[in-house]
């Protein structure tokens, strides 16, 4: 069944609130997006594989504070060394990106939110079109 | 395929009582003109304002920049499949609006970006502050989903566009060039195939609201990669839906214009054969960029190249499309050069992407977008300020009391665009 052949890990209340009766969603409340990658990259280790990419869009990290990666629900036994290398390069570029400094408005955070949101359900046609994972 | 574009030179816009093209002034009805812009149910208020090159104006946040065309002999019309019918464009006659632009502005989300001066250091970065800028100020209704109203406020945009340009319809062009490109047959023929093969690989963000582009009407996102005349770009076969990254995103106007194709079309034949256009995207799914660059490969491969132009359009996430392309190209025997740009940090000493290779040995820059800039304060701001404080590389204080910004390049439009648009070089 597609809903158990991936997971996506996020710190995005909007991305939880719509997918979670249909995937399997882990979300991490309060959690920043370093958080969310550096729990991607541990399921890594793990044989875990990434399917979308962890920089997902062109919102900076500086700016945008949520992250979502799509990942098989199911791992293998050696590490995936293609999902390793964007993982590290991905916390490279955000651990060296400035801290964010300012809070935003409530409706700020929620077009971040939606955006976020769009980005992983762009996905979503490619991940349904896939056979195996 | 065989394009003439005949250039008419427009040295002002002013309002009046008709829209015409007079003396090379494009005159503005704006009742007339906002019309159909104002017939779309989901957009609230709507009017025109006028930048001139020089003028003490910022124009925030922008959406997209446009140049009004009109095709007036050959098969289809201008933005084919969005705004003409779907069939294919690149040959016959196009008239362009040359100095002019239609600018879209209005925040689309809480952090759009985007700024365009029209003087001072800003306007040196941007290509668009030496334009006649016919900037549409648009707020949607109340309650607008994001999707919804950046879908309204591109089609108003290119509405508009598409309106002027069919102004130019009988005019006499100033000034007319012809663009031809040869089939795969005739570059294997003398004089061309004394040159080498050279296509031009050119990516487009495709990842996500606000992040999108299409091509003659198809979502790029859900193709693969595929081949495109060099002329059908200066019909409007590739518009852009994407309002992030404001320095290094293709606006429509960049599509209508873009460097690489100009370059290569007039060194075909003296010192290369330009043998074709690939476009890529650059997705979220993983497979979907495994995908489209192995095609992108094997595109080239099939044409037989020698070597590839690669543009990016983005940031961070492209940045692995970038190099996936770049080293398939490469392991096919296509020498290749990358146009990006970078985020180096402030002082240009970190790592400027996302991705490297080895075999990315030849990369052309477009500069640092993380460089910060101070901005002098403008008389008069189109648009609103409301959100500078949260474009991308501005930072709380920004936005200082005089009115001037301190921000990074990025919040530039096309100040480090990736297609080597920008009218500051190092050459």
């Amino acid at each position: 069944m597609l809903t158990s052949s991936f997971q996506i890990l996020t710190n995005n209340p909007l991305v939880a609130e719509s997918f979670s009766e249909r995937f399997h969603v882990k979300f991490f409340d309060d959690a920043n997006d370093r958080d969310v990658l550096r729990n991607v990259r541990d399921l890594v280790h793990l044989g875990y594989r990434v399917l979308t990419a962890p920089l997902s869009g062109s919102v900076k990290p500086w700016e945008t504070p949520y992250r979502s990666v799509m990942m098989t629900s199911d791992h293998g036994d050696e590490v995936d060394a293609f999902s390793l290398d964007i993982m590290e390069r991905a916390l490279a570029v955000i651990e060296k990106s400035k801290d964010r400094p300012w809070t935003y408005t409530p409706s700020v955070l929620y077009d971040f939110q939606v955006i976020d949101l769009s980005l992983i359900e762009s996905a979503l046609p490619s991940v349904e079109a896939t056979g195996r994972l | 395929m065989k394009l003439e574009l005949g250039y008419i030179d427009i040295k002002g816009i002013r309002f009046g009582d008709h829209n015409a093209v007079e003396d090379h002034v494009l005159v503005v009805n704006p009742e007339e003109l906002l019309e159909p812009v104002l017939a779309d149910p989901l957009i609230k208020t709507a009017h025109f304002e006028i930048a001139n090159p020089g003028e003490s104006i910022r124009i925030t946040p922008v959406k997209d920049v446009i140049e009004p065309r009109v095709k007036v002999e050959g098969p289809g019309g201008i933005f084919p499949g969005v705004i003409s019918k779907v069939h294919t464009v690149g040959s016959g006659k196009t008239h362009v609006l040359r100095g002019m632009a239609v600018v879209t502005a209005g925040p689309i989300v809480g952090f759009q970006e985007g700024i365009i001066d029209m003087t001072g250091v800003g306007a040196e970065y941007t290509p668009f502050s030496k334009l006649h800028n016919l900037v549409l100020v648009m707020e949607a209704v109340e309650g607008t989903g994001q999707h919804e109203y950046e879908k309204a406020a591109r089609m108003a945009g290119l509405t508009t566009a598409v309106a002027i340009g069919e102004l130019a319809r009988d005019l006499t062009p100033d000034e007319s060039v012809v663009y031809e490109t040869p089939t795969i047959a005739e570059g294997y023929q003398e004089p061309l195939s004394n040159l080498p093969r050279v296509g031009y690989v050119m990516m487009l963000q495709s990842q996500g609201l606000l992040h999108d582009t299409y091509v003659y009407g198809v979502d790029a996102k859900r193709t693969i990669s595929t081949l495109i005349g060099a002329t059908e770009l200066m019909d409007g076969a590739i518009i852009s839906g994407n309002c992030v990254s404001a320095c290094d995103k293709n606006t429509t106007y960049h599509h209508l214009n873009n460097p690489v194709i100009r370059d290569l079309l007039e060194a075909h034949g003296k010192t290369l054969n330009f043998v074709g256009v690939i476009i890529t995207n650059e997705n979220v799914y993983l497979a979907d960029k495994i995908r489209s660059s192995d095609w992108t490969a094997k595109l080239a491969k099939f044409l037989s190249l020698d070597g590839a132009i690669v543009s990016q359009e983005g940031f961070g996430n492209p940045d692995t499309d970038l190099i996936m392309n770049c080293t398939k190209l490469e392991n096919n025997g296509v020498k290749t050069v990358i146009i990006t740009d970078e985020y180096a940090g402030a002082d240009g000493k970190s790592q400027p992407l996302a991705d490297a290779d080895d075999l990315a040995d030849a990369v052309v820059t477009a500069g640092n977008a993380n460089e910060m800039i101070v901005l002098p304060p403008m008389e008069r701001v189109i648009g609103t300020l409301n959100f500078v404080n949260k474009i991308a590389g501005g930072h709380d204080g920004s936005l200082r009391e005089d009115g001037s910004i301190e921000t990074e390049l990025q919040a530039i439009m096309g100040s480090t665009n990736e297609l080597g648009f920008n009218r500051l070089s190092a050459r």
